[in-house]
């Protein structure tokens, strides 16, 4: 029987899909489907999660030097 | 989206922001300037406004390197210290370098609106600024003329470099702060302690200073400011000592100093008596003479900039009568030291002056400029701060690569005329030292001697050059006979000039070594970076001197001294496969990971040959030797790196320089200083040491030179590459903060246009990709490394602090085999130690002078 399920299109660079697998592997419940390099289709409830958590990834990798005066 | 493109987008609101508050804030170009000298500061509209936006987002990385970093929590102690001390002492009332880099932390940090005017009405925004609402300071009416502004929190300069008054007012800050932030339109400027040091050690008095500030700024100079520079001068360079007919005098130009100073318990009975007559008074009135040849020796010096700023000499010549009158009295060569100290301790550090003109007793050098030779304007002038009353002061001078630092320190060289030493970090080096000896002045071949592993032969006459590396001389491990002739020759006698290259990879304790081993009238020290990543580089004001002269690389490249350079950071996307092991990887064989991007090849490839068919050379610069085999192989291209055999790098190296065939070498860390190479024009990057700033300004210094430069519309290009979204994006921005502050406005690349349609493309298809991944994974974490040795950095940093380390690794244990193999109870221990407390060593002397305060 066919089974429909509701879902988000997410279009990507292929490492920030690496980075959404990455999130999801914890509790598997974010990806429905992987479609091709780029494109992925995730629980569309889970969508300001990733982006939150992409945010916080992608954060450490950025310099900021302003950031660096306010802790010293 | 990713959120950094959303940073991106932020960026340019910021761009679309500042520019437009600073245009209408300082749109008022039309000044009524009171200087005949007027040019236009807007010819070099080029780098544009990008420039300015990143000033701003990077202008405070060197928040505080020319001061020592002390914890937070600390401060308020060091603040009660500073007091309880002045009180104890009757006779001072500010502090030592030690103390004064404290108030330099406290003035910084300090809430300054304590010198709010009380009839201050805050307006309607002002909350928003908090305590940086400086709208109390009122805008005089001529402030479209006037090129400066000064915050009173922090001692922040903004410069308006395209005003008429640009000139000077740099020349002016230049001595007496520390340049920031130098992109075309807006500077940035801080004045330190070190920095207001460094300017009384050059002969400006306190008034000067101020007065001059004021003259430039359109506020009113704040009283945090005045103040702040009278506690910082007050003391400094107030007492000098000067070598005269090899005789060693301490010398003041305030009477009461001198009556202080002889009254001190200690420093009083060191005195000698030679002139009873005049010594009854303590005081040697010196004839006008000398003074009379000083100002004749440089007509560029700071004081001519203020005559120039100040508009009339009225002033400068009751300057200059005061300086007539020196008040000195002599002490005794071996009471150097203790007088040195003492002075330290209360609080006037001596300056140390060498009279070369008047010392008899060291042999004089027949050394001289050739005809030939000519010294570009910012030579002079780096020159003159260093000569600036006929006297060798000694200090250090910032120029970048390929700035002719080599023709400073000859000229300076010339001019002391005395036995000379110069030490440089490699074999290298020392014969291009010598080499330029021998081509930019009349030294003959005989007086140059060469001091290095395979060469030990002196001079025989009296005087003479000896060039030397720092690891030989302050080696303090059994040396060969040979060597330790040399060595008892080098410290046995009295050297006039010691020349100091490439100072800021000289860690503190080798350098102590060196400068105490050496007795040198006057040191000079010479760098393109001063900066480094850890605080270490505050020692050096105390080790050698203040920082005499730092050179503006836009002003450079402007005018054709150094080669114009483009740089670019490549963005290169990870492939799928490596991004999806990155993330599971460790950190180190991250590393290993984005540096063998397969996109980054491409890259890397396309770069290559696309510079090639426009007839540059090209320099591939890689820390990570397996990389740079993995690239140079697959690419068939020479490389070199720490293990390559001296001959075949040279032949190399020749084969690059001559041979049309050969226009790209790969080099690992090996060649980012000492190998001189006119011929290159390009640079790419692939990897680097970290957030290396000054590595990533040496590597830039390789194309700085390049032949080509004066040819019309020539351009250099740097490439940096970097893996999209990896670590290295991080280091990447964090490594060009010091050329951004130089001016220098790195173009992002995000998409190579071409580059899938290169023929013979590497890595095209998906299952090269993967066994290139394979073959990544199978290396060890220890390929990931960077390369150990073999560069300035390390052979040099390294010697003391391994030895350290071997003794404290070391342990020497019992216990049988069972036990080792977990037999018995114990199964593991853990030896920790406290990297911290490696960080935190100092030299005892500099821990007296910088950390005095902290210890109590």
């Amino acid at each position: 029987m066919a089974r429909a399920r509701k879902g988000a299109l997410i279009q990507c660079d292929p490492s920030i899909k690496a980075l959404i697998i990455q999130i999801d592997s914890e509790y598997n419940d974010i990806i429905l489907e992987e479609l091709d390099e780029t494109h992925i289709l995730v629980d569309p409830r889970k969508v300001e999660y990733i982006k939150q958590e992409l945010n916080r990834l992608l954060s450490k990798n950025i310099y900021n030097p302003l950031e660096e005066e306010e802790e010293e | 989206m990713t959120s950094v493109e959303d940073d991106k987008v932020k960026a340019e609101e910021k761009a679309v922001n500042f520019p437009a508050m600073s245009q209408s804030f300082f749109s008022d170009s039309e000044s009524d300037a009171t200087d005949d000298n007027v040019f236009s500061g807007n010819e070099n509209n080029d780098v544009g406004h990008d420039d300015v936006i990143q000033q701003d987002d990077t202008n405070d990385l060197d928040y505080d390197k020319d001061s020592v970093t002390h914890p937070p929590t600390s401060r308020m102690r060091q603040k009660k210290n500073v007091t309880k001390r002045g009180r104890s002492k009757k006779n001072t009332n500010s502090g030592t370098i030690g103390r004064l880099a404290a108030k330099d932390q406290n003035f910084l940090y300090s809430n300054s609106n304590t010198d709010l005017p009380a009839d201050f009405q805050p307006d309607a925004v002002s909350s928003m600024f908090r305590s940086h609402d400086f709208s109390y300071l009122k805008l005089r009416p001529d402030h479209a003329s006037r090129p400066i502004w000064i915050s009173p929190s922090d001692g922040r300069v903004i410069l308006e470099s395209f005003s008429p008054l640009a000139e000077q007012a740099q020349d002016f800050l230049v001595t007496i702060a520390e340049p920031v932030s130098r992109p075309s339109h807006i500077h940035e400027y801080r004045i330190t302690a070190y920095s207001l040091y460094a300017a009384v050690s050059v002969g400006l008095e306190t008034e000067d200073i101020v007065s001059v500030l004021d003259r430039l700024s359109k506020v009113p100079v704040a009283p945090s400011i005045i103040n702040f520079i009278k506690s910082a001068t007050v003391s400094y360079g107030k007492v000098k000592l000067v070598i005269k007919h090899n005789r060693y005098f301490v010398e003041t130009s305030q009477a009461e100093i001198l009556q202080m100073l002889l009254k001190d318990s200690v420093i009083g009975p060191l005195r000698i008596d030679a002139d009873q007559n005049q010594q009854n008074q303590g005081i040697i009135r010196k004839d006008g003479e000398v003074s009379a040849i000083e100002r004749n020796v440089n007509p560029d010096d700071v004081e001519s900039v203020f005559s120039a700023v100040v508009g009339g000499d009225n002033e400068l010549e009751e300057e200059d009568d005061d300086l007539d009158a020196v008040h000195a009295f002599e002490i005794a060569n071996q009471s150097v030291e203790l007088v040195k100290k003492r002075c330290q301790e209360i609080d006037y550090p001596v300056l140390e002056e060498y009279d070369f003109r008047n010392d008899n007793r060291n042999p004089d050098l027949d050394i001289d400029l050739k005809p030939s030779t000519q010294i570009r304007p910012y030579q002079e002038k780096s020159l003159s701060k260093m000569f600036g009353n006929g006297r060798a002061r000694s200090g250090i001078i910032v120029l970048p690569c390929g700035a002719g630092k080599t023709l400073v320190g000859i000229t300076a060289a010339c001019t002391i005329k005395k036995s000379v030493i110069v030490l440089c970090t490699s074999s290298v080096s020392v014969m291009q030292w010598r080499q330029q000896f021998l081509q930019w002045c009349t030294l003959q071949p005989e007086n140059c001697a060469v001091f290095t592993s395979d060469n030990k032969e002196m001079f025989q006459t009296e005087s003479g050059l000896v060039v030397s590396t720092y690891s030989m001389v302050a080696n303090t491990r059994n040396r060969s006979h040979d060597s330790q002739k040399v060595m008892d020759f080098l410290t046995g006698r009295e050297w006039g000039f010691i020349i100091l290259d490439e100072v800021h990879v000289v860690p503190a304790a080798m350098f102590r070594r060196v400068v105490t081993a050496i007795a040198a009238h006057a040191k000079l020290g010479l760098t393109a970076t001063l900066v480094r990543e850890d605080d270490k580089i505050s020692d050096l004001n105390f080790l050698i001197g203040p920082k005499l002269y730092e050179a503006n690389w836009m002003e450079l490249s402007q005018k054709g001294h150094i080669a114009n350079v483009q740089c670019a950071e490549v963005w290169c996307p990870m492939t799928a496969e490596f991004y999806q092991e990155y993330l599971r990887e460790t950190a180190r064989k991250r590393m290993l990971l984005y540096i063998m991007n397969p996109t980054k090849f491409q890259a890397c490839q396309f770069l290559i040959q696309y510079h090639e068919r426009r007839g540059d050379k090209i320099i591939v610069f890689s820390d990570n030797v397996y990389a740079l085999q993995e690239y140079a192989l697959k690419l068939g291209k020479p490389f070199i790196y720490g293990s390559t055999p001296q001959q075949e790098r040279m032949n190399i190296l020749q084969n690059f320089q001559y041979n049309d065939q050969i226009n790209t070498i790969f080099l690992s860390k090996v060649g980012d200083t000492s190998i001189d190479l006119p011929e290159a024009t390009c640079l790419i990057q692939i990897s680097s040491h970290y957030g290396s700033r000054r590595q990533e300004a040496q590597r830039l210094g390789r194309i700085l030179r390049a032949k080509r430069r004066n040819d019309e519309g020539f351009n250099a290009f740097f490439y940096s590459l970097v893996s999209k979204d990896t670590q290295e994006m991080y280091y990447s921005t964090k490594r060009q903060a010091f050329l951004v502050d130089q001016g220098y406005a790195f173009k992002v690349i995000t998409h190579l246009h071409g580059m899938e349609l290169l023929p013979n493309l590497a890595y095209a298809l998906a299952r090269e990709r993967r066994e290139l991944l394979q073959e990544v994974l199978l290396k060890n974490e220890e390929a990931a490394g960077l390369e150990v040795g073999d560069d300035a950095d390390n052979t040099i940093g390294r010697g003391g602090h391994s030895h350290k380390k071997g003794k404290s690794r070391i342990h020497r244990g019992e216990g049988s085999l069972a036990g080792l193999a977990g037999g018995e109870d114990m199964a593991y221990m853990e030896y920790s130690t406290n990297k911290n407390k490696e960080l935190k060593e100092h030299h005892p002397l500099i821990r007296k002078m910088y950390y005095k305060n902290l210890k109590k």
